[in-house]
């Protein structure tokens, strides 16, 4: 159990002038389990290598319960990362990849068969032992890559994209395992993804890191409710930025006034109010009510998009296929901008 | 015209080349090796030349020197190919300028770095005259002898200085191709440098090694020209030996040269295949 600190740490690599990450500072609780989240490029990898002491950083720290690892070997950091292609090694049977670890620790054979057995069982591939990793699909690949990191008891565990290569499936049933053991061994768990949905549902907190610099570090909601920025909010799904300004309580803009919530900002920006949140239609005609005009409808399969107009003012709203089906384009429509949530987001 | 008949057709003229040329000459290479030569009227096959073959002393250390040069020239060519590899593969400035020069050689045949061989290490060569200038040794012939030597340090100099590049080339494109992820994986699972090199980079690498080192073994246990130019009188190496028998002037001598071509194809193969059974099992333990 192992509380991570990551100060002022940054990565230029040689020939080339911009860092591939920029003066990120972090600090990760103890048994937490926390996601890296951004594109692809964004230095989300590179930090995870400077933790598990694989990358050399060219500036900042990596601290371990307050102590520097820095100098410290990759071997000797107690951090095993578990790569998005799983990598486990095609030459050795399931079972010794994931006695790998203990067989370099020198840890005597029958002990390492008893471990291999116990972990081979936590992550429900019993009987795979004998085979070789080119005869398992990429979900039991996955846990076997998971079972070789959990079986050295590392203080702290990096997954690198650990949902990304399974099928929607899969990915349920992998978040699910990946929690259950995350929790049950208490280890501080970083892991890094482009995939906003995939951060979310696994991460008890996210770190938003945008062209080598962190954005937002907050719980996953805090996100999709109170985005730092329109770059933030755009790449958790935000769609809505009307340009006005606050006073706090209330947002001027071409849509008219419309009441904040608490802890809005004052000042010129920009008003933002993700699709799904936006009531078409409803019976309350009362605070944030306006008047609209569809001008796109577009049939997802399980929700149905609307651009409506409304003056001149453009917005998205995505809504259940049942309650807009009798819409069509150019239909008149009331629809409500509940204050909750409305955010302004500073220009 | 079906897909199967098109490749078929298409292949001909290479296969045509390799059926005709290839094992044409050594069906009547085979044919000859039993004595069976109907061109001088020996047409009742017998075992007459393998007898004088395997009887002959002369053929034993000939085979033996031959199995030293191809077995050290292939292990210090394979050992110092991947250490090179391993360098070559890291960033640093001038990698490219140094990447080109460790395949220079490449290009370079093997008869001009056996004359080159020759020029440096003989008694009479550069080597051996600045030993001698620079009065590290009285005269030059006190100059160890390293070409036409019975340990045939010449010879397999050569050959290192020639396979080194080859199976260097195959083994960072193999590493080149893998990255360094695997290690990573290794480093970060406890593994040291060194474990990660013998327990992952070595298995993932080995069948490029393989391949190029069993290229290397058939061609030095095989190849008639450096040993004939920087080898002793005697022993020679077999392939010198059996193209001695050959351009006897004798032509009965023909078949022990036929059964001798014969032997060291197959001993080559032979040596092949424990080879690869060796180390395949060696890797695998």
């Amino acid at each position: 159990m192992t509380h991570v600190s990551i100060k002022e740490l940054s990565k230029t690599y040689p020939g080339s002038s911009e860092p591939a990450l920029d003066r990120l500072s972090l600090e990760i609780p103890t048994g937490e389990l926390t996601a890296l989240l951004g594109p692809s490029g964004c230095g989300k990898t590179t930090t995870m290598k400077m933790i598990a002491g694989l990358l050399d950083p060219s500036s900042g720290d990596v601290l371990f319960d307050d102590r520097s690892v820095l100098d410290d070997k990759p071997e000797h950091r107690g951090v095993v990362m578990v790569f998005q292609n799983y990598l486990l090694f095609p030459y050795m049977s399931v079972a010794d990849n994931v006695g790998f670890g203990l067989k370099m620790r020198k840890v005597p054979k029958p002990e390492i068969d008893r471990r291999v057995g116990e972990m081979l069982e936590l992550v429900k591939l019993p009987d795979l032992g004998n085979r070789r990793p080119s005869a398992l699909s990429g979900g039991q690949q996955q846990r076997v890559a998971l079972a070789r990191a959990l079986i050295v008891q590392p203080n702290v565990l990096l997954l690198d994209e650990p949902l990304s290569n399974l099928d929607a499936h899969l990915r349920f049933e992998m978040r699910d395992l990946i929690r259950g053991l995350q929790q049950k061994m208490g280890i501080t768990t970083i892991f890094v993804t482009h995939d906003q949905e995939e951060a979310v549902v696994l991460a008890d907190k996210v770190a938003l890191i945008l062209d080598g610099q962190l954005k937002q570090y907050e719980d996953a909601d805090v996100f999709y409710k109170r985005p730092v920025d329109e770059a933030t909010a755009r790449f958790f799904g935000g769609q809505n930025f009307i340009p006005g300004s606050s006073n706090g309580s209330v947002f001027e803009s071409a849509l008219g006034r419309l009441v904040l919530p608490e802890g809005a900002i004052s000042g010129a920006g920009k008003l933002t109010v993700r699709p799904e949140n936006i009531r078409i239609n409803g019976l309350d005609k009362g605070e944030n009510s306006l008047k609209a005009v569809v001008s796109e409808r577009l049939f997802l399969g399980t929700q149905t998009r609307l651009r409506l107009l409304v003056g001149e003012e453009k917005i998205d709203a995505i809504a259940n296929p049942n309650e807009v089906e009798n819409l069509s384009v150019g239909d008149a429509v009331n629809i409500t901008l509940p204050p909750s949530s409305l955010w302004v987001l500073p220009t | 015209m079906s897909d199967r008949l098109k490749i078929a057709l298409l292949l001909a003229p290479a296969l045509s080349i390799i059926g005709i040329l290839f094992f044409g000459g050594l069906l009547i290479g085979f044919m000859r090796s039993f004595n069976y030569m109907p061109v001088i009227g020996l047409v009742d096959p017998d075992l007459s030349a393998y007898v004088a073959v395997f009887t002959s002393k002369e053929f034993y250390l000939s085979f033996l020197l031959t199995f030293h040069i191809a077995f050290t020239s292939t292990v210090i060519s394979s050992i110092l190919a991947i250490g090179a590899a391993l360098l070559l593969r890291r960033t640093f400035i001038g990698r490219s300028l140094i990447n080109f020069l460790f395949q220079l050689n490449l290009t370079v045949p093997h008869l001009v770095g056996a004359i080159g061989m020759l020029y440096l290490f003989s008694q009479s060569g550069s080597f051996a005259r600045l030993g001698a200038e620079w009065n590290l040794i009285s005269k030059p012939s006190d100059f160890p002898a390293m070409v036409f030597d019975p340990y045939a340090i010449g010879i397999i100099l050569q050959y290192i200085w020639k396979e080194v590049p080859f199976i260097g080339v195959i083994v960072l494109a193999n590493m080149q191709s893998l990255g360094e992820d695997y290690e990573s994986v290794a480093r970060s699972l406890g593994a040291s440098k060194w474990q990660a090199f013998i327990h992952v980079l070595m298995p993932l690498i080995f069948p490029g090694v393989l391949s190029a080192s069993v290229i290397v073994f058939a061609f030095t246990f095989g190849a008639y020209e450096i040993p004939a130019i920087l080898g002793a009188s005697f022993p020679k190496a077999l392939p010198v030996l059996a193209y001695q028998k050959y351009t006897d002037v004798d032509l009965a001598a023909r078949p022990e040269a036929m059964a001798m071509a014969i032997t060291i194809a197959l001993l080559s193969a032979l040596m092949i295949y424990f080879y690869v059974r060796y180390t395949r099992r060696r890797i695998r333990s």
